[in-house]
């Protein structure tokens, strides 16, 4: 028993327990045809273990950058990301990314997509069971009846569907997703929402969210954090503090979500507006 | 009514088809018609007609035809086998590794600027008259044609794609195994289609300049005594090798990458 709290402490001071993925002032900025082009102003950002983060802001405000830097696609320019208190220097294979793209095999048919990871040694499973979990995940993201579909035969939203499933069932520990539900019709993003949120609590999985949508931010969320606009930087991190586990088709008449919707909006307005063409 | 107007262009678009194939066939059947009047009035051997032309077939599928048939075709399914592996080998490694590739460059297309076909007699010297030469000559032209197909296709790999299984924990042969091989499978495949027409003119090409047996072996002969008659005979029979050959192609081509069908 007394053994345990000086190694957690030990642990707490080398920063793991208290942060999944942490952000020490990191920055980036891109050349583009020899210009500098600051995306994200050097930012600190910790992600808790658990805990399910989304980040919102105008277009171009850093949110996909931050999402590159955490899976390891991208170095920042300076500053460091760590992962369980280890710098991240190459492909983060602790987290699964469903990136903005959905890039889906199109020699593969749904089910033999959403399979894919099943396939590979990492992540070696019977044949048997490989196929049950599919079958549970097409179910899941409402994609039966086509799962001998190649991805040119479905529709955009299904799609995001079909990269959801493939993402979810490895069960990465941490989640990262960039607006994985822009192209669902609202019904279905509340559907969809659902079930994640089913799954990623159930599995007590972390997860990094981009989206534009305020009300999803909200529904899902733990923190929110609300980038400026270009040069990127957080401008505030709001609290959601709805019960779990949360009805995702009614905690949106809630007053406590109005308020937090309203407060939000305050934030962001003044960006919106400046990062629109008009 | 809706039914009646969808069908109707349908049913316009078979009809054209079967004008067109019917003004085909009678234009084909007529231009024989007339070869075969010319060369019965003329009676001359550098005409002959078609008549003479299917008689000495029929003769010769009779026996003597098929050791030279099995001889071009053995010739060019080994040239093919062996450059068609080498090239998609070549073309998978180098399009995956950049630098290599462009060290290598130069000496690839200096070398596929040498029109092949003039090697012939370089390899009839090094490997006599047999077998040997042909299928070295047809390696080497498919090998480059595969490789240049390959090649691209590998470099033009969606690197998304590769990123994605590498973020899965794919080692780097299986995101080889899953994402590059299919996706220059493509390449590969019309590689192939556009391999086979080359590979057949360097078989018979080789087979004209030295050999024992084979169909350019039949050309040869037919030419030397002035047998019109066969040596027609050999191209129709070349002809119909080639056609049946890219029709081949041309449906495992379809069947193996049905969803690029639909993807465009």
């Amino acid at each position: 028993m007394n053994d345990l709290t000086p190694a957690r402490a030990v642990a707490a001071d080398a920063g793991t327990p208290a942060a999944k993925i942490r952000l020490l002032c990191a920055e980036k900025t891109f050349q583009v045809r020899g210009q500098d082009i600051e995306a994200l102003h050097p930012t600190d950002l910790d992600i808790r273990p658990h805990e399910f983060m989304a980040l919102v802001g105008p277009s171009g405000c850093g949110k996909s950058t931050i999402l590159n830097m955490m899976a390891g696609l991208m170095r920042p320019t300076a500053g460091e990301v760590l992962y369980d208190g280890q710098p991240v220097t190459g492909p983060n294979r602790r987290v699964g990314y469903m990136t903005q793209k959905d890039t889906l095999l199109p020699w593969r048919t749904t089910k033999d997509n959403i399979r894919i990871a099943l396939e590979l040694k990492s992540h070696a499973t019977p044949r048997a069971e490989a196929e049950d979990r599919v079958r549970q995940m097409i179910e899941l993201v409402g994609l039966k009846g086509f799962e001998n579909h190649t991805p040119a035969e479905l529709s955009g939203g299904m799609r995001k569907r079909a990269a959801m499933a493939r993402t979810l069932i490895y069960e990465p520990e941490t989640l990262l997703m960039d607006e994985p539900f822009g192209a669902l019709d609202s019904q279905l993003k509340l559907l969809m929402l659902d079930q994640l949120q089913c799954l990623t609590q159930h599995r007590r999985m972390s997860v990094v969210f981009v989206t534009h949508d305020l009300g999803e931010a909200i529904t899902l969320s733990d923190r929110i954090v609300v980038l400026s606009a270009r040069p990127g930087r957080i401008r505030a991190i709001h609290d959601v503090k709805l019960e779990r586990p949360r009805d995702v088709f009614k905690v949106r008449f809630t007053p406590a979500f109005s308020e937090q919707h309203e407060r939000l909006w305050d934030e962001l307005k003044d960006d919106i507006i400046k990062g629109t063409d008009v | 009514m809706t039914e009646g107007q969808r069908t109707r262009p349908a049913d316009a678009a078979r009809r054209g088809r079967d004008n067109i194939l019917i003004w085909q066939a009678a234009l084909v059947v007529g231009l024989l018609a007339i070869w075969e009047i010319c060369g019965r009035l003329t009676g001359a051997d550098q005409v002959s007609s078609p008549s003479r032309i299917i008689r000495t077939i029929m003769v010769w599928l009779g026996g003597e035809l098929y050791p030279h048939l099995f001889t071009t075709l053995g010739e060019l399914a080994c040239g093919m086998a062996i450059g068609c592996s080498l090239g998609i080998l070549a073309g998978l490694v180098l399009g995956r590794m950049p630098i290599v590739s462009l060290i290598l460059r130069p000496i690839i297309v200096g070398l596929y600027s040498v029109p092949l076909v003039t090697l012939a007699p370089l390899f009839i010297m090094f490997f006599g008259l047999d077998l040997l030469p042909k299928i070295v000559l047809v390696s080497m032209v498919t090998f480059f044609l595969l490789f240049f197909n390959t090649f691209t296709g590998a470099q033009q790999v969606d690197e998304d794609y590769l990123r994605t299984l590498d973020l899965m924990g794919a080692s780097k042969f299986e995101q080889f195994r899953k994402v590059v091989a299919p996706a220059t499978a493509v390449w590969i495949a019309g590689g192939i289609r556009i391999a086979l027409p080359y590979a057949l003119v360097a078989t018979i090409t080789g087979e004209l300049l030295a050999t024992r047996s084979g169909l350019g072996f039949l050309i040869s002969r037919a030419a030397e005594r002035f047998d019109m008659t066969s040596l027609y005979a050999v191209l129709l029979i070349l002809m119909t090798i080639g056609l049946l050959l890219s029709e081949a192609a041309l449906r495992l081509e379809h069947r193996f990458l049905r969803w690029r069908q639909v993807a465009e």
